[in-house]
This record gives C-alpha cells, sequence and structure tokens, in this order.
C-alpha cells in the first residue's frame, strides 16, 4: 500500500490495557527491518483512570524531515471512548479501521468514507484468546500495510517475549496472528456491537435477598470476587467503565454478607436480605 | 427492590464513576468515611481538606465543602479553619508523602497543639500520582520505580507515624492505625477519631494501610497479599501512651 517514494500515516487508539503501544512499536520495528523510515510517538496520559491510549505512527520510504502529524491515512480505532480522541485526525481519504463487535458504526465520525469493520473482541472471546486481541489487529493492519508477514511476526514476538511463556502461548498467538492477517474485513454489513459496555443496571432477587450491580460504575478490579467469602461472585462477559469485565452474582449461594459492599471502592454492588 | 443503596448518601452521585483508578485504596477508605459521615449526621457541618496527590482527585468525590491546598499543608490549613469555625468538624485527608514527608512538621504540630482536627492518613507506601517513586514508608527491600532493586539500607525503615505522634501528643488525643483489607474496624476507628473531635475536642489521626494495585503491578489477590507484609511490618489498632509504670 506505500507507494514508491510515498508515506502514510498511522493512528493507533483504543483503551489503556489494550496493546496499543505494542503493536504500534513492533510495527514502527518491522518496517524499519524493511528499510522504511519510521516514527512513531506514543501519548502518555493517565491511561489508568480512563483516558484513552493512542499512538501516531509514520512509515515513509523518504527521510521523514518534520514529525507533526496532521491526520491519518489509516486510524484504527478500538474503543468507543477513544473516538473523541483521534476525531480531528480523520480526513475523507482515511481508512478507518474499527473493533465491529464494541462499536456500532453509526458512532464513527461522519467524515469517514472507508469503513473497515473487524469484530476482534469477538473473535477473540469465541477463539479463548481474550488477551491477545492486539495481535489479531496488528495481523489485520499487517496486511492493509502490504508489509512482509514474516518480518512482522518476528518483531511482535520480540516485543511479547516476556509474555510467551510458554511455546504452546507462543503457537497460540502465530495462530490469531495468521488468522488477524487473513481476516476479511467487513465494508457494509457490520457485526452487531454486541461487546460493548454494558449500560443496563443488573439486578438479582430471590425470596430471601437481593442484588444490584451496576456496569456504569464497575471498573472491574475484582476485588469483590477476591474478598466474597462463599465465592458466588464471578467475571461475565459484560464490560464496565474501563472495558473490563464486570461480576456477575450467583444468588441462590449468596448470604448477603455485605463484603462486596464495604470493599467495592466504586459503590458498584450491593446485596440486602429482605425482611 | 430498586432502592438498593451502593454507597453512603453523602457521595456525590453525579462525579460517579469518580477518578481514581481501578482498585483503588482511597476509595475504599472514603466509602468508609462516608458511611461514619452518614451515620454521626454530620454531612452539613463537615469541611474535607485533601491535599496534593492522589488525594487530590477526591475533590469532586463527596457532598460537602472541600478545600484543596499546597502540597502537605493540609493540617494547618484545616487547623485554621477550625479556629474560625469552631463548630465546623474538619478533617485534613492526605496521602503518606503530604504527611510524612513534606508536611511533617505540620502534623507534628498539630499533634503537639491538640488542635480539635481529625487526621486521616493514607498509607500506600509510594507516591503513587507521579508512577510510584521511593516513599519515606516503603518497606526495608521494596521494589519501587526509583528502587528497583529494593529500598537501599541507608534510606532506613518504613516510616511508623501514628507511633511518633504519640511521643508528643496530648493524652486524650486519638490515635491509630488500621488497614483496608478490615473495612469495618476502619470504619469503626473513624467514628471513634470523629467522636473525639466533636466531644473531647482533641486532635485524632487515623493512618490507613491501603493498596495501589496500578503501581504494585498486582491483581487484586497480589495487592491484598502485599498489604498483608505491611500489616506484618506495622502494629495495627490504637497506639496508645505508654506509661512509666
Amino acid at each position: 500500500m506505500i507507494k514508491d517514494n510515498g508515506k502514510i500515516t498511522v493512528l493507533l487508539a483504543g483503551e489503556g490495557g489494550q496493546g496499543i503501544q505494542t503493536i504500534a512499536k513492533a510495527l514502527v520495528l518491522a518496517a524499519s527491518n524493511l528499510g522504511f523510515e519510521v516514527l512513531y510517538i506514543p501519548y502518555f496520559g493517565v491511561e489508568q483512570r480512563g483516558t484513552p491510549s493512542i499512538a501516531y505512527v509514520t512509515i515513509s520510504k523518504k527521510k521523514i524531515n518534520y514529525p507533526k502529524f496532521d491526520y491519518a491515512d489509516i486510524a484504527i480505532v478500538l474503543r468507543e471512548r477513544a473516538l473523541g480522541q483521534v476525531e480531528s485526525y480523520i480526513t475523507p481519504n482515511t481508512k478507518i479501521i474499527f473493533d465491529s463487535s464494541t462499536i456500532d458504526h453509526y458512532k464513527l465520525p461522519k467524515i469517514s468514507v472507508h469503513k473497515l469493520g473487524v469484530p476482534a473482541n469477538k473473535i477473540a472471546i469465541d477463539k479463548k484468546v481474550r488477551r491477545s486481541y492486539n495481535v489479531l489487529v496488528f495481523g489485520a493492519l499487517i496486511h492493509l500495510l502490504g508489509l512482509e508477514k514474516s518480518e512482522a511476526w518476528d518483531s511482535i514476538s520480540k516485543q511479547l517475549a516476556g509474555k510467551f511463556k510458554t511455546k504452546e502461548i507462543k503457537e497460540k498467538n502465530l495462530d490469531v496472528f495468521d488468522f488477524g492477517y487473513n481476516v476479511v474485513f467487513e465494508k457494509s454489513h457490520f457485526s452487531k456491537p454486541e461487546f460493548a459496555s454494558k449500560t443496563e443496571i443488573k439486578y438479582y432477587k430471590n425470596t430471601e435477598r437481593s442484588a444490584k450491580i451496576d456496569p456504569n460504575l464497575c471498573k472491574g478490579c475484582r476485588i469483590c470476587i477476591e474478598k466474597c467469602p462463599v465465592k458466588c461472585l464471578d467475571d461475565s462477559e459484560d464490560l464496565g467503565v474501563f472495558a473490563l469485565p464486570v461480576p456477575k452474582l450467583d444468588i441462590a449461594t449468596c448470604i448477603a454478607c455485605g463484603k462486596c459492599r464495604s470493599f467495592c471502592p466504586d459503590g458498584a454492588i450491593a446485596v440486602e436480605k429482605i425482611l | 427492590m430498586k432502592n438498593i443503596e451502593t454507597m453512603p448518601k453523602c457521595w456525590r452521585r453525579k462525579t460517579k464513576p469518580h477518578l481514581f483508578c481501578s482498585g483503588c485504596g482511597h476509595a475504599i477508605t472514603l466509602k468508609q468515611l462516608g458511611f461514619v459521615i452518614d451515620e454521626l449526621n454530620i454531612q452539613k457541618d463537615t469541611t474535607f481538606g485533601i491535599d496534593i496527590g492522589c488525594s487530590l482527585l477526591a475533590w469532586d468525590f463527596f457532598d460537602l465543602d472541600i478545600i484543596q491546598t499546597h502540597h502537605g499543608r493540609t493540617t494547618p490549613v484545616m487547623v485554621g479553619y477550625k479556629m474560625a469555625k469552631q463548630n465546623k468538624v474538619s478533617i485534613a485527608y492526605m496521602g503518606d508523602g503530604g504527611g510524612y514527608a513534606i508536611g511533617l512538621q505540620s502534623l507534628l504540630h498539630a499533634a503537639f497543639r491538640n488542635d480539635p482536627i481529625t487526621v486521616i492518613l493514607v498509607n500506600n507506601e509510594n507516591y503513587a500520582m507521579t508512577g510510584g517513586q521511593m516513599a519515606p514508608t516503603t518497606l526495608p527491600k521494596g521494589i519501587t520505580t526509583t528502587s528497583p532493586e529494593g529500598k537501599p539500607e541507608e534510606f532506613g525503615p518504613g516510616f511508623r507515624g501514628p507511633e511518633l505522634i504519640r511521643n508528643i501528643a496530648d493524652k486524650s488525643a486519638f490515635i491509630s492505625r488500621v488497614t483496608v483489607s478490615k473495612p469495618e474496624v476502619v470504619k469503626l476507628n473513624f467514628k471513634k477519631a470523629l467522636e473525639n473531635q466533636i466531644k473531647n475536642n482533641a486532635f485524632s489521626f487515623v493512618e490507613v494501610l491501603s493498596i495501589c494495585p496500578v503501581n504494585w503491578k498486582t491483581d487484586a489477590k497480589g495487592s491484598f497479599t502485599k498489604l498483608k507484609e505491611m500489616e506484618n511490618y506495622f502494629i495495627l489498632g490504637e497506639v496508645k501512651e505508654v506509661t512509666d509504670d
């Protein structure tokens, strides 16, 4: 996709912890090894307190004289909350790759024409590789850019060397990378955004007790799961404010001791006995 | 069924989800404080002073009057406030950087003068807002971003604040150390501390051993395992005056 003497700008945006900076680093490393001039500007902020993580990447055949990032040729958006931050870099020529399983395509900037959907979150959950989410996106990006596949895999496995503790994990990730490389982009019929952060408050009730969990407040710290004396709480598929799993409650085994309520830092959970 | 309360009444609902990180010990502490304020029914009479550091993220946390001031100067500001408005309940809230490092002299003199305020100090043994640097409270050989090989010996042991303050504080002062792994105890101690201010017109100080999952780089289980280490190092409970006999 990179023409002779041309350059391409890539913008990557998502939630802190999704691995945006890892794939950005792997991308510039691979491009640099293939003889391109590269520029990588990470955006450092307070990701753990909920600002999106953003990386600006420029890949060029010529020398890059000026580092300013004006617009994106390719924008990768993995979470709805990141959209507001990247809107000003999007032009009618920008190709937007977005996670169609968490973002509704109506919510993309109106100016955008080339929308490419990848239901990445859904695939990652279906294939039981939730943590390799970014490797999948990386594979799709490499294919779109037309960079050499083996070089790209080398650089991402170098970046993730600390995480590949066993051979099995490495192979699984290679599999995900291959899948991402060969993924077909959705161009008109997009997947449903079924894995978007939930906004409905969940109520549980039986004859003796009732409970409430609010995904609009839950930050997914898992302290309630850790502190529950009868282990009736567990991760669910729904995502909370920071796109981390919200706990689900087994009301039958719950004893309504109130530990979760007194521990929860976010005030997202409460259980009550019905008198 | 729809009116199950998940948070204390004095929390400001509009500003939730709040600004603290996921799993922050500050928010657990503030929850217990919220329950106590509800229980004592002093929401209208309470003024809350916050410091620089992670504690300042509580600036819109409560539906209370809130003052924010320079680093380490929360104690003297709240003492001054109490002097002007003696009917108000004055709470100074700070981290271990503000209380034990830059603001130690202010804290010591408030205790020495037996000023009728309540000081709540959250100890997470690092400078969390700036990225987890080594603090006076870091345990010996504790690994932080500025002590990657463990806290060196020349920087001393973990700082024992309540014991230090006890030495110079008045007899009527209430001084204790609690931990967020036992929220009920935290609540009880806050209640005692506030009552000491309201009824006895005396100084009270509560140190809360807290967790910092983001800078410790731990999950829920790991955070509480590390907190256990702190609980073993510091003595929990009320710090009583040592008598000669």
